[in-house]
């Protein structure tokens, strides 16, 4: 019997080929669109991103340099002028001048943080990435350099793995910070020649967190994905939309009327939305696929979400199905899919990183199906396991169960059938 | 066969049926006439257990169908004021649909779909989609769907609201024929008296949502049966001589509408002669005057004091 009511759901939606062609081609061609004519903005350098960055100094580097001053001055017959030189360029100090550069800082913004609050901000999704600077790092940069040590001192790297569209532009940063620190000139006073001096650029050990084989993200995919989760939800409003009518023309009375269960219908529709979700994400996908080449490397993964925010779709619906039944208007449906989709695909992400910036924003995203079931698409596609993309389908089981569970309770009640 | 006892039903403040009783037996086309708002869907919908009523029960075969609606529902077939069709599919395709969910299968489902096509006058159209039909035959469609399961009782709302004559007697004469051939026992709703007077041997006449008037025609036809009526249309009407009218002697009730008066005088009485010198007196020019025994029409008039076509 339920496969009557998706039979039948199939058939209309075959016989509107408008409304099929809005569900199944319009996100091919805004992927299109979207990843071509923001692909640069994407893929290079960004005027929309801003990305925070903290900086943890373990102690002063000021302090270390006054140390070393005093511990080696007299040893090594430096200069005034090459003290006044060193002094000039400390690797912390030079750090910070390159975040503050204008084009930099029109896209970073570097904030330093004390060490007390190291903990906290690495759970937090505030910060794009954070630079620590360990203990001493400056008096063993400078005895690196000036006594020829050779232990390098190392900066340590946090990358938020949410966040992989900055990180292409911080690890840039950083190359040019190693291109600053050879320290050319003072070290030609010291009378080294440049091929050590080459040598003896700062190394920067980058500890991205649980991202050894992670891959940035083009356009391509980004819209890719932030396209399909965003039309999903339009199969939610259609098929809701196909459901409410079929009450208003007194087609749900007849159903009722030919003793069938209003929870069979009820279920026919839930499993008409999830299934048309599915198919639409894979017909999306697969062209994705074969035009612009997105592919997907853990197909387990990439089902299970798909399949998991269908289910969420499919709560959705029934929801949408169940409040204009109660309030005998389409208005609610209508809402969706006018207002309410491009609030949840503006705040999910579908058009720009949005939570790049605001961490509030970021975690409302991802308590959005499309901005969950985003974060977990776009998880894969980076090469993460399906560990990680475990809390995603989590969620949005029990967001649509919820949803699911709502609508039953807000079913019209038995003798309230038109 | 179906019986109703006491049926409200309110909406917020309003009852939009008010202690309505009515039974139909086996084998009789019941009708149930009244203006838009009577209340007729509202009752149909409660007597076809879509609704349950703020008061009352209905019975069928003496069970009652809000506690146990299933039986009810399998012997009975409801013709919704509604077009409650797909649009989008042809008429084959909606007749598939609907008997699949009544759970007829296979062969059985092809020739139901046959026969009921036959009987609505669409087979040659059946491949067609319900959108590009005429409202007539939506209307016959709409029917269609309710004949699949074979119903021993037909409860049809309004089924020829809005269509062309040769549609409204082609349903007319496949209503007589349903009751005539198959034995279908029918209540057929209208706002068109002349329909329930062809087609009804009992009728209920319902106004804001009370039962004004129930019984056979005749019985029902008999409540003016000492009376005709004068239909009176003139180009302008005055309130003294609309005045005169109402106070004069020997008229029962006058009724008037736009350039038409309605009055009820009894059958004896002559009062032509009488409206003349009135109109004159009153410088109102006639255009015509009319003798008719009283009508169903007349009878709303006279128990509601409107016209039913309203
Ligand atoms: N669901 C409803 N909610 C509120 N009022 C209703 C509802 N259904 C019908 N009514 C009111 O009840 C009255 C009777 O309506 P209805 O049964 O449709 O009359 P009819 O079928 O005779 O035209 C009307 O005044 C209508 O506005
Ligand atoms: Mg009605």
């Amino acid at each position: 019997m339920i496969g009557q009511i998706i039979k039948k759901q199939f058939l209309l939606l075959w016989r509107s080929p408008v409304e099929l062609l809005l569900l199944l081609a319009l996100p091919v061609v805004l992927i299109v669109i979207l990843g071509s004519a923001l692909g640069n903005f994407m893929d290079g350098d960004s005027p929309g991103m801003h990305a925070k960055v903290a900086m943890i100094e373990h102690s002063s580097e000021r302090e270390q340099f006054e140390k070393f001053k005093r511990d080696f001055e007299t040893d090594l017959g430096l200069t005034e002028d090459t003290v006044a030189n060193i002094e000039k360029r400390l690797p912390i100090q030079t750090l910070k001048t390159i975040f503050h550069t204008k084009e930099i800082s029109k896209m970073m913004e570097l904030e330093e943080i004390s060490v007390e609050e190291k903990s906290k901000i690495l759970q937090e999704d505030t910060y794009t990435a954070v630079i620590e600077v360990p203990e001493d790092f400056s008096y063993q940069y400078l005895s690196y350099i000036l006594l020829d040590r050779k232990q390098a001192p190392q900066l340590q790297l946090y990358e938020n793995e949410e966040k992989q569209l900055s990180a292409g532009a911080i690890q840039s940063i950083i190359k040019s910070f190693q291109q600053q620190l050879t320290l050319e000139s003072l070290l030609e006073e010291k009378g080294m020649d440049q091929n050590e001096a080459a040598l003896s650029t700062i190394s920067v050990e980058g500890q991205q967190k649980n991202l050894e084989q992670s891959k940035p993200i083009t356009a391509k995919e980004y819209y890719t994905v932030g396209m399909a989760v965003m039309n999903a939800l339009f199969v939610a409003s259609t098929i809701g939309l196909i459901a409410f009518r079929e009450k208003q023309s007194f087609v749900f009375a007849r159903i009722i009327l030919a003793n069938m269960s209003k929870w069979t219908y009820f279920t026919g529709v839930l499993c008409s939305a999830v299934i048309f979700s599915l198919i639409q994400l894979f017909v999306i996908y697969g062209f994705a696929w074969l035009i612009f080449d997105v592919s997907w490397d853990d197909l387990t993964a990439f089902i299970l979400i798909t399949i998991a925010f269908s289910i969420s779709v499919g709560g959705i619906t029934v929801l949408l199905t169940a409040i204009s039944y109660r309030m005998h208007s389409e208005t609610v449906t209508n809402l969706f899919s006018s207002v309410i989709v491009s609030i949840l695909a503006l705040v999910g992400g579908s058009f720009f990183p949005i939570g790049e910036n605001v961490q509030v924003i970021e975690l409302i995203g991802n308590f959005t199906p499309n901005g969950s079931g985003m974060s977990a698409y776009l998880a894969i596609l980076r090469g993460e396991s399906i560990g990680k993309i475990g809390n995603h389908i989590l969620f949005l089981s029990v967001f649509g169960f919820a949803m699911i569970m709502i609508a039953a309770m807000t079913f019209p009640k038995r003798g309230r059938m038109v | 066969m179906l019986e109703l006892v006491n049926i409200s039903k309110k909406f917020k403040q309003t009852y939009a049926v008010k202690n309505m009783n009515m039974f139909m037996e086996r084998g009789e086309i019941v009708g149930l006439l009244g203006p838009n708002g009577a209340g007729k869907s509202t009752a149909i919908s409660i007597m076809s257990s879509l609704v349950e009523p703020t008061a009352g029960e209905v019975y069928f075969d003496n069970r009652s169908i809000l506690k146990n609606p299933t039986s009810f529902r399998k012997v009975a077939g409801i013709v919704p004021q509604e077009i409650a069709l797909y649009e989008d599919l042809t008429a084959e395709e909606n007749l598939r649909f609907f008997g699949r969910i009544y759970q007829i299968k296979g062969k059985q489902l092809q020739k139901r779909i046959e026969d009921v096509l036959q009987i609505i006058g669409l087979a040659d159209r059946k491949k067609e989609v319900v959108k590009t039909y005429s409202g007539g035959m939506k209307r016959r469609l709409n029917i269609g769907v309710a004949l699949l399961h074979e119903p021993e009782l037909l409860i049809m709302d309004e089924p020829t609201v809005g269509i062309d004559a040769q549609s409204r007697k082609y349903i007319l004469e496949t209503v007589k024929q349903l009751n005539k051939e198959m034995n279908v026992t029918i209540l057929y709703t209208s706002h068109y008296m002349e329909e329930v007077e062809y087609l009804c041997n009992r009728i209920y006449i319902m106004d804001k949502g009370n039962l004004i008037a129930a019984g056979t025609k005749e019985e029902i036809n008999r409540i003016l049966s000492g009376e005709k009526s004068i239909v009176i249309k003139a180009s302008h009407l005055t309130n003294p001589f609309i005045y005169e009218l109402k106070t004069y002697p020997l008229v029962n009730s006058v009724d008037v509408m736009d350039k038409q008066i309605t009055v009820m005088v009894s059958k004896e009485v002559n009062l032509f002669k009488d409206l003349i010198a009135m109109a004159d007196e009153a410088n109102i020019e006639l255009i015509s005057v009319n003798i008719k025994t009283p009508t169903l029409e007349d009878v709303f008039l006279h128990l509601t004091g409107r016209a039913l076509r309203d």
